[in-house]
């Protein structure tokens, strides 16, 4: 009966000697990044549902193997979550036991020790004057060097010394420090959430669920309502390049508004966020976006600014590219354009940084734009169209198309976009990283060490012992100790041990 | 593009004089002459030079620091690793690790020429002075962690030796010598230990060619123990420029998954030395 019992106890005794090892620790800590890794490499059902179905149309094999193994959802996945809470755990348990320890040595005096003589450094020698005289001179000698001292009880001359209980605090400092580390970063990932946004010049963007080019990566305990709400409206936006066509600086100039008021007016620049309430606005990219307006004898079909995007973002030699879909007339039509900001650089072959005669060529499509499937708002899905008609119109023109058709080019604008975040956790992260780095020093570069004094009188004098050990950095000890045993008892026979 | 010139001369004269004062470093190690020791230092602190001249022209001729890509960062690191060196052995008086070290700075450079851009502006995104204070620590600590994986190497090698000879002095009938050796059989406590007195300000108390592995051993636990916290701060302002230029602090890019790895890998290491005082040869397999 008893053994039956006892089993299951004792193992998960072990399992829990097990979790509270260190090397259990540094384990888990490498899975939970591994397991980031995996969520970063392999496609995720809450930031891209899209790419998740494009592995299970391309790859149905794969996709069962990852889905068997939670690879779709790491962050969501149980074993992740179990790793990451075994780690806060193994973490905690080393925490506690450690924090009593060093509570119950700093309010400790050091203790004194019975046998000077057996400790790894030791020196004795007779000196004169009486053992109370010797103590204090002992005691003011470590004093000087920032020793703990307590003197021994009544009938014994002796004193204890120690040093270096910064390491411990440093020590511990670290670890409970990076322990907050990860507590912030759950908080923060399980509260925040972060977007993508495109506004055009004169647009107004309105943070809620909704209103992201893509539904935004929410953390676990975050709920809809918890979007600020507030409106944020572009004035304007602005790239400066380098002489080599590369870009310098981009600003977008926006009003925040809460309700009807604005509450402020202020500028975003890579490296330069918008902070309002808590959520950041960062400044992530930008493009054209041509005012381009339809008409069908005189009905508007279409019309305000059109997102533009070009194939290589960085490269201002080609063309942008942008398309209009018009699914209300029979047959469905679609329109391809392709933007020359400039075209004069275009033709030269240099990049084409600002807006110069802008021309926009189109190429009209008819047939079936087939809305019913997945649809990419950049592109045309081709294989229900037929080529119908072609041309080109600069700035202020229109072109007119068979059955009633016109288009015009009224504006050009330029667009901008923002990554929006909310992570509330960074606060907290920053000074954990912080006091990891601040823990780190003592915990590294400074040791403990301990010494002893005994005085008894001899003969007329004193004979004196000092005995000393260190726990780390033992060379630099023995010259400490050997300028020690110089200032106390003069140059003596000094017996290192090891 | 005539500064470009020079640094591109300077490096290749750097490169070179690194090379033939590795050779010299490994003749040295073989036959112990002190003068080419001398000779062999002396050419790393001309390679240190020109390495320097490279490095500055690189800065001045793309006007701003010279750290804004993988080539010059690979140089940087190349740079360090041998200034790091010539540090330790002014400060260690150990003269016969450095065919080593140059070995591996000249790896990191060779890495360097492989992937050469021409100097040039950084992206905006770059420009940030985090990213400077960053890639500062980033190099400085890369370069101690390579100093100290080169000692720690060199210690497995020498102290598999050091046990094998133990172990024949052992079987033999004079047992004294056993226990200098790697602590064969002692109390870890007791045994050698990182900082182990016998081989203090060493002037090299050595088995064979190299110095004795608890040399090696407190080599690279200094080294490391030193880079570590640069790695750390490293890690924590890389990460602050994230946050300011993408609005994220980590996002498990390759770059941060592996500054991540290499982190938790020399605090493994740390914690073996520092508790377990498994010294050197289990932390060393880490
Ligand atoms: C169960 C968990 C852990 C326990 C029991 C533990 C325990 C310890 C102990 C006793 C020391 C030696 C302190 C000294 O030398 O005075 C130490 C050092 C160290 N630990 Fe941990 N540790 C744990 C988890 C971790 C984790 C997860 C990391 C992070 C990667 C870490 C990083 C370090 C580092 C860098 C040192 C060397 C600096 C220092 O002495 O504080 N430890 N640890």
């Amino acid at each position: 009966m008893q053994s039956r019992q006892g089993t299951p106890f004792q193992s998960l005794s072990s399992v829990w000697r097990t979790l509270r090892s260190m090397r259990m620790a540094l384990i888990l800590l490498l899975v939970v990044a591994l397991a980031s890794v995996a969520g970063s490499l392999v496609p995720q059902i809450p930031n891209s549902p899209q790419r998740v179905a494009a592995v299970y149309r391309d790859h149905p094999l794969l996709a069962r193997v990852y889905e068997s193994v939670g690879l779709f959802d790491v962050y969501g996945s149980w074993w992740f979550t179990l790793a990451y809470a075994l780690l806060l755990v193994s973490l905690a348990s080393c925490l506690i036991p450690r924090t009593r320890g060093l509570i119950r040595s700093l309010r400790q005096r050091p203790q004194p020790a019975r046998e000077l003589e057996s400790l790894r450094h030791f020196v004795a020698a007779t000196v004169p004057g009486r053992p109370e005289d010797a103590i204090e001179r002992a005691r003011r000698l470590f004093r000087r060097r920032w020793y703990r001292v307590s003197l021994g009880n009544r009938n014994e001359q002796g004193l204890a010394a120690e040093k270096g209980l910064a390491r411990e605090v440093g020590s511990l400092l670290f670890h409970s420090a990076f322990f907050l580390l990860l507590v912030g970063v759950v908080y923060g990932k399980g509260f925040g959430f972060a977007g993508q946004v495109t506004v055009v010049e004169g647009g107004v963007f309105t943070e809620a669920h909704a209103n992201y080019d893509v539904p935004p990566v929410e953390g676990r305990f975050f709920s809809e309502g918890m979007h600020r709400g507030f409106q944020v409206r572009v004035r304007d936006f602005d790239v400066r390049y380098r002489r080599s066509g590369l870009p310098r600086d981009f600003v977008s100039r926006v009003d925040v508004r809460e309700g009807a008021r604005t509450v402020r007016t202020d500028e975003i620049r890579v490296n330069d966020p918008l902070v309002h309430d808590g959520v950041k606005l960062y400044q992530s990219g930008y493009g054209w976006a041509p005012i381009i307006e339809v008409r069908q004898d005189g009905r508007l079909l279409a019309g305000g600014p059109v997102v533009f995007v070009t194939d290589g973002s960085q490269d201002q030699r080609r063309a942008w590219r942008g398309v209009v879909k018009l699914p209300s007339i029979r047959p469905q039509v679609g329109l391809e354009f392709r933007l020359l900001p400039d075209p004069e650089s275009f033709v030269l072959g240099a990049p084409m940084l600002e807006a110069r005669n802008p021309f926009l060529g189109f190429t009209a499509y008819r047939g079936d734009l087939r809305l019913t499937a997945a649809q990419n708002v950049f592109t045309l899905d081709k294989r229900g169209l037929q080529v119908w008609e072609e041309g080109g119109i600069g700035l202020g023109q229109r072109a007119v198309l068979p059955d009633g058709l016109e288009i015009s080019f009224p504006e050009l604008r330029q667009y901008t976009q923002f990554r929006v975040a909310r992570d509330p956790g960074t606060g907290i992260v920053l000074v954990a990283a912080l006091l990891v780095l601040v823990g780190l020093i003592p915990a590294l570069y400074s040791s403990r060490r301990k010494l002893w004094v005994r005085a008894v009188p001899d003969g007329d004098g004193t004979l004196v012992q000092l005995g000393g050990v260190a726990l780390q950095r033992r060379a630099a000890f023995e010259e400490e100790f050997r300028a020690l045993a110089r200032e106390l008892v003069g140059v003596a026979r000094v017996t290192e041990r090891r | 593009m005539s500064l470009t010139r020079v640094s591109n001369f300077a490096f290749g004269l750097a490169l070179v004089l690194y090379v033939v004062a590795m050779v010299a470093y490994f003749h040295h190690l073989a036959f112990r002459r002190g003068r080419v020791w001398a000779v062999a230092s002396g050419l790393a602190y001309a390679g240190v030079a020109a390495h320097l001249v490279s490095v500055v022209a690189r800065g001045v001729a793309a006007d701003r620091v010279p750290w804004g890509n993988m080539y010059e960062y690979s140089s940087m690191v190349g740079l360090l690793v041998v200034a790091g060196y010539l540090v330790v052995e002014r400060v260690a008086k150990v003269r016969s690790l450095g065919g080593f070290a140059l070995g591996a700075a000249v790896l990191a450079m060779a890495g360097a020429t492989m992937v050469y851009v021409t100097p040039g502006p950084l992206v905006p995104a770059l420009n940030s002075y985090w990213i400077r204070i960053h890639v500062v620590a980033a190099m400085t600590g890369s370069s101690l962690f390579i100093l100290g994986f080169v000692f720690t190497a060199l210690f497995l090698v020498q102290d598999r030796k050091e046990r094998r000879e133990a172990a024949r002095v052992e079987a033999e009938p004079a047992p004294a010598l056993a226990a200098v050796g790697s602590g064969g059989g002692l109390p870890h406590d007791l045994a050698t230990s990182p900082d182990e007195p016998a081989d203090r300000a060493d002037l090299e108390p050595r088995r064979g060619w190299l110095p004795t592995a608890a040399v090696l051993d407190r080599l690279a636990y200094r080294t490391v123990a030193f880079g570590f916290p640069v790695w750390t701060f490293a890690v924590i302002a890389g990460a602050i420029w994230a946050e300011q230029a993408w609005g994220r602090y980590w996002g498990w890019d390759p770059k941060e998954v592996w500054s991540f790895i290499t982190w938790v890998v020399f605090a493994a290491y740390l914690h073996a030395r520092a508790t377990v005082g498994w010294r050197g040869r289990r932390a060393a397999v880490i």
